[in-house]
Formats: structure tokens, sequence, C-alpha cells
């Protein structure tokens, strides 16, 4: 993308100040977007995003800058606006650049931009007409459609030079459902580190099915009654709850700076041993995966929670210093306008013993999650609440009436202790996780699992 | 290539291909980031970047692309980009591109002042503030965010029927959060502030602030889970109506999204509840002379005492519903196609204080905080399902913060709900304005 030599000069260019490492962050990405609303192609718009990010550490300072100007002027320009913010020290030195190879894991068979919009479009109208024909009450269904084609270059002051190209291709679907009086919606969002092949691979029947069936299931349910309840989550998108109440809480981010309940706390039990907590940026294809972080760093299998004892933190290059540990390629942004930081990809519970069949039996009273929409955190204090789009009641060990309006909240230290049963399916869901730096493709995954207690916020009181 | 010539040689070209109209809308943005941890720079950033977006109608459809690299290849990139997604369309979207308003107001969104505040000034505020913050009380134990922001940004939109309009704005931002532990106890308080008056903001009260925020945090109870009268502080009142202003937008209506469908010159809310778009409030930062297609903005008037008045359109959904545009083509940045969206929205202020509110109620409690808004709630249906943070009050008095909890309710019932409007009008950094409301009631559940 640009020339060695020039980069070269740009890292030397951050480091005339006394900076002891610079980086360099070139990213040049073409994105698609496709709206469908009530039958009808509405919105296409296609671009491309282009900048330099700059990074400089002076032990424990980090200056971060970015520029769309490619110019080799502009860019010793920038670097050396940024140095500026550092005062004197280091003895920064530059290593020759050298090409490392990548192999890629996450294979790419159809790049979306040799596939042309006729082609998309006459999924988009399949999933449309699947999810509207699903029932009458099915009022409107919203589809979009995303493709992304990112290509990164990174170099440091160490010599690392790294060239990756990371393809995204997502379906977004979402039914709304109306009796006349209420409208309920349903969503589901399948997405892979993919080319055009998943999305003309999808499984549009389950999918957009889905979609429709959650806005129709939730048209008819109750209002769902607040208190402490056994809670059920069911496998894939569920594990949203753990990448809350504990993935973000181990990413260094917060863990450096001891602002995480699980700082400082390696080798010791913070779960039960049933509980194995796993983020894996190699996983083939999935959402999540990458070759390199944004590092240039390979992404590999952090195993976080092994039986129940914390092993490890997801760390970045900077955090790694103040924490005094090895980088685990867990760097990322989501684009050239962001400083990297530790970020979970692939994050999910390892598959237990138990059938979702005994679970479900073994549960007098409670609430049975089976689809959860998003959640939030507070790193410093793990405090975590998410929404549940989909819930269902616990009577007996069977099934009962779906609730709407569940809301579960709760402490991640805490709800990670009340993890009673694992079930033996695994599976992954995709969904975008918002940070520090930025907002990323992230799997959130987990088999079935049962909580003892957590507190559900609903409309219906007691 | 400079952006000038880049622009006219875009425009140009476009009409040249087979575009019967364009328009180009460009942005250029500079911003310094300075987050402070203990007593140092943790993290310094600097940015200057800009992009360009073209929008055209090619065979009666409105085709749309952008690119951030400003070189001759991208002109074709962005034409046949352009093209193509004109094509895959299924129909005219019914817009056009605007010839400009008549007037516009001129009024300025950019500080000279804090344009030539030296970096130096600023990373003492900040580093002072975090110092003030901690020396504050001794349960504060860390600041987990310390971090000052200034921003600048140049917009213009330009296209062949000759319209040619240009703003530059300005403005930072103060961002810190706070950890406080007492025994096992660790709770956070945060602090918010976007401004255009460097001069206006003081070390000393920022820490009192955020301390006190947090501070008032600890020493948390659990209450009963039931229905209670609550009052919505005027920051978690802002980001409730931001969460929900989607509904208020006739895109929605349109697309069967928004139950506000046909409710127009109904009674949506409560006698008390005046719902505002001031594109040049003094305190708020988000207003602009133009909207996302260069129509001259004004203030309005959406809910008038409680009856809906209009609903937010741009020219394509004022066509459609054979109205006048309200001025609310919303273009998020070069890289967006236009919606509708308010620019400074706010609720209209009343005459009681918070104290007044709170010592009005025997019991109840006082949402000071939301979070979860963008998974808990639904603006398709009204519901939402949110955590909160805040206090219980009891006999007039605020008698302790509450555990964890969530409420919950329906957005359409809440604005029906509303018994009185606070004096405390302000603004959040979104652009979303609100006083303390006194509600009815809401579920609450407790920890």
């Amino acid at each position: 993308m640009i020339k060695h030599s020039i980069i070269e000069n740009v890292l030397e260019a951050a480091l005339s100040t006394g900076g002891d490492f610079s980086e360099v962050f070139i990213e040049d990405k073409y994105v698609n977007t496709m709206e469908l609303q009530s039958g009808k192609i509405e919105k296409s718009i296609s671009g491309r995003d282009f900048g330099i990010g700059i990074r400089i550490f002076s032990g424990l300072q980090c200056i971060y800058t970015y520029t769309t100007d490619f110019s080799e002027a502009g860019l010793i320009n920038a670097a050396k606006r940024a140095a500026l913010a550092i005062k004197g020290g280091g003895n920064g030195t530059i290593h020759p650049i050298q090409k490392e190879i990548i192999q890629p894991i996450h294979t790419i068979a159809q790049m979306p931009r040799t596939v042309e919009h006729a082609r998309k479009v006459a999924v988009m109208r399949k999933a449309n007409d699947i999810a509207k024909n699903y029932d009458e009450r099915i009022k409107q269904v919203g589809l979009r459609y995303i493709d992304e084609e990112q290509n990164v270059l990174i170099a440091n002051s160490e010599g690392k030079f790294v060239e990756d190209t990371r393809v995204y291709s997502r379906l977004s679907i979402q039914a709304t459902a109306s009796d006349g009086i209420e409208m309920q919606t349903g969503f589901y969002g399948p997405g892979a580190h993919a080319g055009f092949e998943f999305i003309e691979n999808l499984d549009l029947n389950h999918y957009a099915g889905e979609a429709a069936r959650i806005a129709v299931t939730m048209l008819e349910a109750d209002e769902c009654p607040s208190g402490k309840f056994p809670v059920i989550i069911d496998n894939e998108f569920g594990g949203v709850i753990f990448h809350e109440a504990c993935g973000h809480g181990l990413e260094a981010t917060a863990v450096a700076k001891n602002n995480s309940v699980f700082a400082n706390r390696i080798g010791e039990r913070v779960a039960p041993d049933i509980v194995t907590y796993i983020d894996d940026g190699t996983l083939p294809n999935e959402w999540g995966s990458l070759n390199v972080d944004d590092e240039g760093e390979k992404t590999r299998k952090n195993i976080l929670i092994e039986d129940g004892i914390l092993k490890g933190y997801l760390i970045d290059k900077f955090n790694a210093r103040r924490m005094n540990a090895e980088a685990t390629g867990s760097s990322r942004r989501q684009s050239y306008r962001f400083n990297p930081t530790s970020r979970m990809t692939n994050t999910y519970i390892a598959p237990g013993k138990s059938t979702p069949e005994e679970i479900i039996a073994s549960t007098e009273h409670g609430i049975y999650a089976k689809y959860m929409g998003g959640g939030q955190v507070n790193p410093a204090t793990g405090d975590y609440n998410f929404a549940v789009a989909e819930a269902y009641l616990v009577k007996d060990g069977k099934i009962d009436r779906p609730v709407r309006g569940a809301t579960l909240i709760g402490n991640g230290a805490n709800t990670l202790q009340l993890v009673d049963m694992v079930g033996n399916n695994l599976a992954h869901g995709a969904g975008m996780c918002g940070s520090i730096s930025g907002s990323l493709p992230v799997n959130v995954g987990q088999p079935m699992l049962r909580i003892s207690e957590i507190t559900v916020g609903g409309t219906k009181g007691e | 290539m400079t952006i000038n010539e880049f622009q006219e040689k875009l425009l140009a070209e476009a009409m040249d291909a087979g575009f019967t109209e364009s328009e180009v809308y460009y942005q250029r943005s500079e911003s310094l980031q300075l987050m402070i941890f203990e007593g140092e720079i943790d993290s310094y950033e600097t940015s200057e970047n800009g992009g360009i977006g073209l929008r055209g109608l090619y065979n009666g459809k409105m085709g749309y692309a952008y690119t951030e690299k400003i070189e001759q290849a991208s002109i074709r990139f962005l034409i046949d980009s352009a093209k193509a997604n004109a094509d895959v369309l299924d129909e005219d979207d019914g817009t056009d591109i605007f010839e400009g308003s008549e007037k516009y107001a001129g009024h300025d969104f950019y500080s000279e002042e804090l344009a030539n505040v030296p970096i130096p000034e600023k990373i003492e505020l900040i580093k002072l503030i975090e110092k003030k913050t901690l020396a504050y009380d001794p349960r504060i134990i860390t600041l987990d965010y310390c971090v000052l922001q200034d921003y600048s940004e140049d917009r213009v939109i330009a296209n062949n029927k000759g319209l040619s309009l240009k703003e530059k704005m300005n403005g930072l931002v103060i961002y810190i959060s706070v950890v406080v532990k007492e025994g096992e106890e660790m709770k956070t308080g945060t602090y918010v502030k976007m401004t255009r008056d460097f001069g206006a903001l003081d070390a000393d009260t920022i820490a009192k602030e955020v301390a006190e925020e947090a501070l008032s945090n600890l020493g948390e109870q659990s209450i009963p889970t039931k229905k209670y009268p609550v009052i919505m502080r005027y920051d978690a009142s802002a980001s409730l109506l931001a969460t929900f202003t989607p509904i208020f937008s006739a895109e929605n209506t349109q697309k069967d999204q928004s139950l506000l469908k046909g409710k127009v010159g109904e009674k949506i809310a409560a006698n008390v509840f005046t719902l505002l778009d001031d594109p040049f409030h003094p305190d708020a930062m988000a207003g602009s002379n133009f909207d996302g297609e260069g129509v001259a903005s004004e203030k309005r008037i959406i809910i008038s005492n409680g009856t809906l008045e209009t609903l937010l359109h741009n020219r394509k959904t004022a066509k459609k519903d054979g109205v006048e545009t309200t001025g609310h083509a919303h273009k998020s940045s070069y890289k967006s196609t236009l919606t509708v969206a308010p620019m400074n929205m706010y609720i209209a202020a009343g005459t009681k204080s918070k104290e007044d509110l709170i010592a009005s109620l025997e019991e109840g409690v006082l949402i000071t905080g939301l979070s979860g808004l963008h998974s808990g709630a639904s603006t398709i249906s009204g519901d939402f399902s949110v955590a909160a943070t805040g206090f219980h009050i009891k006999n007039g008095k605020i008698v302790s913060a509450v555990k964890q909890m969530t409420i919950a309710g329906n957005f359409f019932d809440y604005m029906k709900d509303i018994k009185e409007t606070g004096s405390d009008l302000e603004f959040m950094p979104g652009g979303y304005g609100s006083p303390s409301l006194l509600v009815k009631e809401l579920s609450v559940t407790v920890d």
C-alpha cells in the first residue's frame, strides 16, 4: 500500500524525541451496505475507508495519531507532531522491517467485492419472503446486508511487518409483528469472517424463520415477573452474559490499572469447576476470528478460566508493559481511528456434561432465556445488565408460557460462582462489542447453562 | 489534488457520467484526546482526517458512495459505485437534490477562543481535575477514566443546483469516571461536560461534583420490588428521550416502525410535557444552520402540552406525507445516507426544583443513571426494561442509595404519566436535554 522506505522513515520520525517503540497501522477498507424494508431495497451505499494510525510508546505513555493524508511529507509531519508529546528519555532504535508471511487460517472463497449487487439482493429478498410469510401478524421485515474487505498493513520499530485481509459478511433480519395494538420484534444476525459463500450458504429458513417466530411469540407473551430466579440460558448467543459478566473484566484495559474485580487473582478460584472460559481468535472463519491482531500478533487460543481457576487475561502490547506480562494476540481496534487495546475475539464457555433436557427437567421454577439481546457492564464493579429477547417461565421441569420485558442484572464475579449446570451443546453467536477501541465483531458462545439465581427485572412485579 | 479540485472534478464528471443531479458532502475534522492516569499522560491522541460522499440521481434513483482517499482514482470509484447502488434500488426514493433555502440563521458554532487554548493548559486542567478528585475523599481509590477531548470540524455541502454551504464547529468534552470503595462495597460515579467555554471549567467544582456523585452511591440498601413513583433526574431522562427519539421520525412512521403513525394533532402525553428541537439553543452543542440536505434549520415544537404537533421530516418523508420538511434530514457523516433525526431535542423545563420534586414524594425512587438502553429498550413496542442507579426516597427525603435495580415500563405510557417537570434543564453531549421529571410509577426490581 505504501513503500517500505516511507514506512521506515515514519517509524523513525516517530522515535525522534526519544520514544522507545513506534508502529504504523495502514487500513484500506471497502464496505458495502444494503437495506431492504417493506420488501424493497431502500438503501445501498459503498465506500472506501482509508487512513493511517501512528503509535509511539515511551515507557508507560502512549501517543496515538491518525490521518488520512498519505503523502510521505504528511505522514512524517504527523509522526513528528505526535512525538512532540514525549519529553526526552528513551533510546528508541529501529530494526529493519522484515515481511512476515501469514498463512491465513480463515480462507475466503468469494471476495464480496467481486460479487454483483444482484446476487446479494436475491438472498435478501428470499430471507424477506420467508420472514414475511411466516405468519400474517408479521407486518414488517427489515434486512441489512453488510460486507467488508479490510486490508491492513502493520509495521513497527521492532522490525515487524505484516499484511492481512479481513473479510466480513453479515445478514441481519428484523421482523416486526403486530396484532393491531401492540408491536413486537424478533432479530437474528448471523455473520462470519468469510466471503459471500457464507451468505449464499445460510440456512435462511432457519434464521429468517426464527426472527419472525420470536416476534410473533413475544406478541403472545405475558409480562415477565420480577424477582430472583434460577435462570437457564440457552446456547449460542446466550454467551453474551459471560461476555459482559466476566469477559470485559478479563481485558488488560481494565486489569492493568486494577480497575477489574479479576485483577491480581491469577491462580484463584473464581468459578465452580464446571466452568472453563476461553477466548479463541483462531476458530476458522468465525465472526470474531483474525489471522493476526491489530498489532500484527498471531491470534491464539487463550484459556482465561480453567475448571473454575483464573488462568489468564487478554493482553495488548501497551498494557503488557504495565502488567509486566506478554501480549496474547488480543489487541484490536475498529479502524485506524482507534488506538488499539485488549479486546475479546470469540469467547465461550466450554461444553459440559449435562444435556439440555436434563437442565430443564431439573429446574422446578425459573426463567428460560432462549435468545438474549445485548448487554452492558461496568468493568470496575462487575455490575452487568442485559435484555432477554425471548424468555419463558419454567414450571415443574417444563418450559411454560413466554414472557417479555425480562432484564437480567447482577454482578459478574458473583454470577460466575452461581453456574450450577453446564450443557453439552456448545454453539457460537455473532455480535458487535463496543468499548474504548470502537465497535468490533465478536463471537459469544456457550452451551446451555443454568445459573442458580439471577435478579430478573420485569413489569409484572413479584 | 486539493479537496476543492477534487470536489469540482467529481461533480463535473458525475454529470458527464449520466447523473441528472449530484451533490458532494465533505467533512474534515481534527481532534485531541488526553487520558490521565496517576498524574501522568497515559494516552495522548491526535487526529486529522476527512472524507467525501457523493449522492446523485441516476435513472431517477439516488445512488450513494464515499471515500476517505482523496486521489484521482477515487473519482471513478465514487461514480461507478454510486451508479451501481442506484441501479439496485427498487424505486425512486422520492428525493432530489435541494437548491437551497432562502435564508439561513448564520449562527456561530465555532469558538476562536476555545481553538486558541494552548495544549499545555488543557493538560494542566485535566491533571488538576484528577489530583483534586483523588484528594477529595480517602474512599476515592482511582479514576478509571480521566479524559479531555477537543475537536473541530468543517463541513461542506455543494451540488449541481448551485447550493454551496459551509460550516465550522468545535467543542471540548471532559469525561471522568471515579471508583470509590468502602469496606467491600465498590461504586463508580461519572461526570461528563461538553462546552465551548474553556474558562468556565473549574477543577474544584468538577472534582467535587464527580466525587460526590460516586460517594453518594455508597451505602446501598435493598428495597422491596414493586411499582414506585419515580423522579427521573435530568441526565437519566435525557438518555431515555434519546433512546426513544426514533418514534418521532416520519421515516419510521412511514415504515410502520413507530406507534405514532397517524397521531399528529392527537394528545399523546401529559399536559406538562412539551418537547422542542432547537438547533440554536445556547446550552446545547449539536446544532447547525442547515440539515443534512441543506435545508435551513429552525426551532420547532414537536409536542405542545401533550399534543403531537409534528413528526420529524426530511424532504423525502415530507413529500410522502404531503407536508413541508421540518429540516431534520440527518447525515451523520459522509459515510451515511440521509435519515431523519433531531438536532438538540429537549423537554421544556417546569418551575419546581429537583429538591421540591423529592420533597413532594411520600415514597419513591430517584433515578440518576440508566444502562443497557441499547438492548433493553424497543422503540417499536415502546417497552423498556433497563438497569438503573438511584436512591430511595421516603417522607420527602433521600434515605439511601438503592442496590442494583432495573426499571421497566412503556415509553408511550410514560409520556402520559409525567406529573411534573423540574426547572433543572440540562443538555447532554449527544444534543438531548431534559429537566428532572416526576413520573406516576414504574416497575422497580431490586437485587
